[in-house]
């Protein structure tokens, strides 16, 4: 890897990087597009559209220029300006990819109706250009080639989240839109949630499931922290039996005993209920134990003894001494003990039938998005999406500490 | 202390014969009636605890229990039907047996029996370590003392009674009845009320497994797919998300906090809603086909989930967008953990990123992560979520046995075979088989991770 510099610049990536960016030069005297047997150059399309077109071309030998020009006078500061206008070329070729149909149909210069597949070999060469001479004009001024990646994994990333956003704030209802972007703004679709005999008892939905989450989280955590810290710091008979045995049950797939756990809540008078969908979440929650009790072994066993000396029972060791080192733990505990319940859509759908006003906001919103209702709910259902995500959005990333943590104990189990 | 691990240690050598053998009366005695020896040792309140557990066992087992273990084994006899009333001239619907409530009231006794069996033997040792203590002239504890020793030596009563009462009755006896399912005929032809349904032994495993019927040739494609998603999911988001938090963590990265957050923002969304948008977005009407139509990519929208070929792909690709973000999170924490001195000579030796990688990242990632690619194998063979928000299974296909799809994973294929089609036995059947599967690929974690060894080296 001779990398050689001159005053702070890669010397071979930018070499390349001008080469690159005269080929891009080139690609625009060749075939941009052709329909019907008529075919349109890049330079052509530019000159006759303006636009997009345009300031394609503009960048493309803006970029190409300064290229040029660096070589002459060498600078960090134009080099940085030439990677940074590498990037906006980049975009705007890459833009033109998805806008050309419609700017072409509406236009006259081509007749017919455009498709992807209609581009000549100019396009293709210059959007490959585009990309490769970004990729060396960075790696010349040093600055790393992975933002590339990384703006293009976040817009993938970001489009659904975006999606149901802009939806929930749609003017226009229905599921098939031909657009992106809403024509109008609304708030409506929020209102109408929450709007009192309105279509939806969806304030009712939400409080329950927060109701059902939250009960159910500091229940679970409980019982998690105190089995755990049993089958950490007790050894009795039968401990290592247990234990075996939890793993071996939790192999069994979930589902397969839920219509005998709905039976007997039938046969205790409870289905239908969501005291019946707690006891359900923190019935089993000790099988859980096993990342806690990772952690609480990683406790020095010092610190009991010390406690022990001091004349604490165990039961003092474990409120004294064991939950606040444990702290880390029992917020990731919390956080997927809350989390759970809030999401999940199987049991309850299969408890609670009918009974709207006992529905959890999982199934609520699946309801919603039915075959039969999507169309008239879909920006509902968007603006329930939208206020179910975001407090555990919110809980999330601040607390995601915790949840690293948590899951690299796991890991090293 | 030292006397308490001393008692434990001769307690733990003991033996219900064994105490039986050097007991006086009161211990012999009190096999058939319990809690005699706690009460001649003045264990009064104790004693007569246990006592009328025994009693409450007792009367149980007349009234009930021994009726629905002898029910248990027919699974009722008497099928509804119409008889003929002679008093009222008429045909009358006489009922029937219900053979379903008859397993589960047969399961409910054999678990009040085991745990009547636990408590028998509890107070058979509670007996003899009170006639122990009077022997040696030590305190024989009073209720009170009991109560208190539950906050210390007995932790381990106090703590765990209730957690596993709950996995008993919401885990254990569930499943026990539904594995004993597994080997009756309990299928939609034989619903109770209805109808009866019988003992089968292994005729619904032999079902399943015949390439040559219908179930077979619905399982074992199936079992296939599931093979193939659980790899394919695995470890696409195993090394995409290994290659992005590689990504974010390298040197030239600035605002490293940012990046991460708008990728961890992706997986915090509950994964029903991200499911079920994705899933709306990718419908025939959605907004991917409609954007992919006016781009001009397609003329015609593409049939993402209703393909089979295509919702395959659909649901691998789909599980990446929560997937990586996750594997990214737990990555980024043991990446920082690898010393940055073998990076530094390897630059110095003239290795590139990728060979780096090859040789100093991924083998120490791979050492360090395989209990958790291993668990995550095992959650993906049992992912309902993906499958079930978006695709449902589908398409559906005539091929395959009522109503499975070609998207079923074995766990959705279940979940439509109890509530779907109410063939529980087959659903049970698969039930056993998942657990097979699961199993021997969990054994190759616990050997490698030892958990009995490594908990005391921690401490």
């Amino acid at each position: 890897m001779n990398n050689k510099e001159i005053i702070g610049l890669r010397r071979r990536p930018q070499l390349i990087a001008v080469g690159i960016c005269i080929v891009s030069l080139v690609s625009l005297f060749l075939p941009l597009a052709s329909v019907g047997g008529k075919t349109v150059s890049g330079i052509a399309a530019a000159s006759s559209l303006g636009g997009l077109h345009l300031i394609a071309a503009i960048l493309v030998v803006l970029t190409s220029t300064m290229g040029l020009f660096l070589l002459a006078k060498p600078s960090v500061k134009g080099a940085r300006l030439w990677a940074a206008c590498g990037a906006v070329e980049t975009v705007s070729v890459a833009i033109l990819l998805f806008a050309s149909k419609k700017i072409f149909d509406s236009s006259d210069l081509l007749p017919g109706s455009f498709l992807v597949k209609d581009f000549g070999i100019g396009y293709w060469l210059l959007l490959i250009t585009a990309f490769v001479g970004l990729y060396y004009a960075m790696a010349a001024t040093k600055l790393s080639v992975g933002y590339i990646v990384l703006a293009l994994m976040t817009v993938i990333w970001l489009f659904p989240i975006l999606w149901i956003v802009l939806t929930s704030f749609r003017g226009e209802s229905g599921y098939y839109v031909g657009y992106f972007i809403p024509r109008t703004f609304t708030l409506d679709n929020y209102k109408n949630l929450f709007t009192e005999g309105g279509p939806l008892p969806f304030a009712r939905w939400w409080l329950n499931t927060f109701f059902v989450a939250s009960i159910s989280c500091v229940l679970n955590t409980l019982i998690v922290l105190i089995t755990s810290f049993v089958l950490s710091r007790q050894r009795f008979q039968g401990r290592t039996l247990l234990m075996k045995a939890m793993m071996v049950i939790g192999m069994f797939p979930g589902f397969m005993s839920m219509i005998a756990v709905y039976n007997i809540l039938k046969g205790m008078g409870m289905s239908q209920s969501l005291g019946a969908l707690i006891l359900v979440n923190v019935a089993s929650s000790a099988m859980g134990y096993y990342i806690c009790k990772g952690f609480m072994d990683t406790v020095p066993k010092a610190m009991d003894e010390a406690a022990r000396i001091d004349g604490a029972t165990n039961f003092t060791i474990f409120y004294k001494v064991m939950l606040p080192m444990a702290k880390p733990i029992v917020i990731y505990q919390l956080m997927g003990a809350f989390m759970g319940p809030w999401g999940d859509y199987i049991f309850p759908s299969l408890l609670l039938g009918d009974k709207q006003s006992s529905y959890t906001v999982a199934i609520g919103l699946k309801w919603l998005t039915d075959q039969q209702r999507i169309e008239t709910y879909y920006t509902q259902f968007a603006a329930g999406a939208v206020l179910v995500s975001v407090p555990i959005v919110i809980l999330f990333v601040m607390l995601q500490r915790y949840y690293v943590e948590g899951m690299s104990g796991a890991v090293k189990g | 202390m030292g006397v308490l691990t001393l008692n434990k240690r001769l307690s733990a050598r003991r033996t219900p014969i064994s105490i039986f053998a050097d007991g006086d009366i009161f211990t012999k005695l009190s096999y058939l009636v319990w809690g005699l020896s706690n009460m001649a040792r003045g264990q009064i309140v104790k004693g007569a605890m246990y006592l009328a557990m025994e009693i409450a066992y007792i009367y149980y087992m007349i009234t009930r229990g021994f009726s629905s273990l002898a029910n248990m084994i027919t699974l009722g006899t008497h099928e509804q039907g119409m008889t003929f009333d002679a008093s009222q001239g008429i045909y009358v619907v006489q009922q029937g047996d219900n053979s379903m409530l008859m397993l589960l009231y047969g399961v409910v006794t054999i678990v009040i029996t085991s745990m009547a069996v636990v408590v028998w033997m509890t107070s058979v040792y509670s007996g003899e370590d009170a006639r122990q203590r009077k022997l040696d002239g030590r305190k024989v504890y009073g209720i009170l003392d009991d109560v208190t020793s539950l906050f210390d030596a007995h932790i381990v009563r106090l703590f765990l009674s209730l957690p596993l009462l709950g996995i008993l009755v919401f885990t254990v006896t569930p499943l026990i009845y539904m594995i004993l399912m597994a080997f009756t005929n309990y299928d939609a032809d034989h619903q109770p009320p209805g109808h009866l349904f019988s003992w089968v032994g292994l005729e619904n495993f032999r079902a399943i497994m015949d390439a040559s019927g219908k179930l077979g040739a619905t399982f074992l494609p199936i079992l296939g797919w599931t093979l193939v998603w659980a790899v394919a999911a695995c470890f696409s988001c195993y090394f995409g998300g290994m290659f992005l938090a590689i990504l974010i963590n390298s040197k030239g990265i600035q605002l490293k906090k940012l990046w991460r957050t708008v990728f961890v923002l992706a997986m915090a969304v509950p994964s029903f809603i991200s499911l079920l948008v994705i899933s709306t977005m990718l419908g025939k009407n959605g907004i991917i086909n409609v954007l992919l139509q006016n781009w001009g990519f397609v003329t015609e929208p593409l049939p993402f989930l209703t393909n089979a070929t295509w919702a395959r792909g659909t649901i691998i690709v789909v599980n990446l967008w929560a997937g990586i973000p996750a594997t990214m999170l737990m990555v980024s924490g043991i990446l920082m953990n690898i010393p940055p001195e073998l990076y530094e000579s390897a630059s110095i030796d003239g290795a590139n990123p990728v060979q780096q990688f090859v040789k100093i990242t991924f083998p120490y990632m791979l050492q360090v992560t395989t209990p958790y690619l291993i668990t995550n194998f095992i959650g993906n063979i049992n992912n309902f979520g993906v499958i079930y928000f978006l695709t449902g299974g589908g398409p559906s296909t005539l091929d395959y046995y009522k109503g499975a799809g070609k998207t079923d994973l074995l766990v959705t294929w279940l979940y439509k075979l109890t509530n779907d089609s109410n063939d529980y036995n087959l659903a049970a059947t698969l039930g056993i088989l998942i657990f097979i599967i699961s199993a021997v690929f969990s054994m190759f974690t616990y050997a490698q991770a030892r958990i009995s060894e490594n908990e005391e080296a921690l401490q």
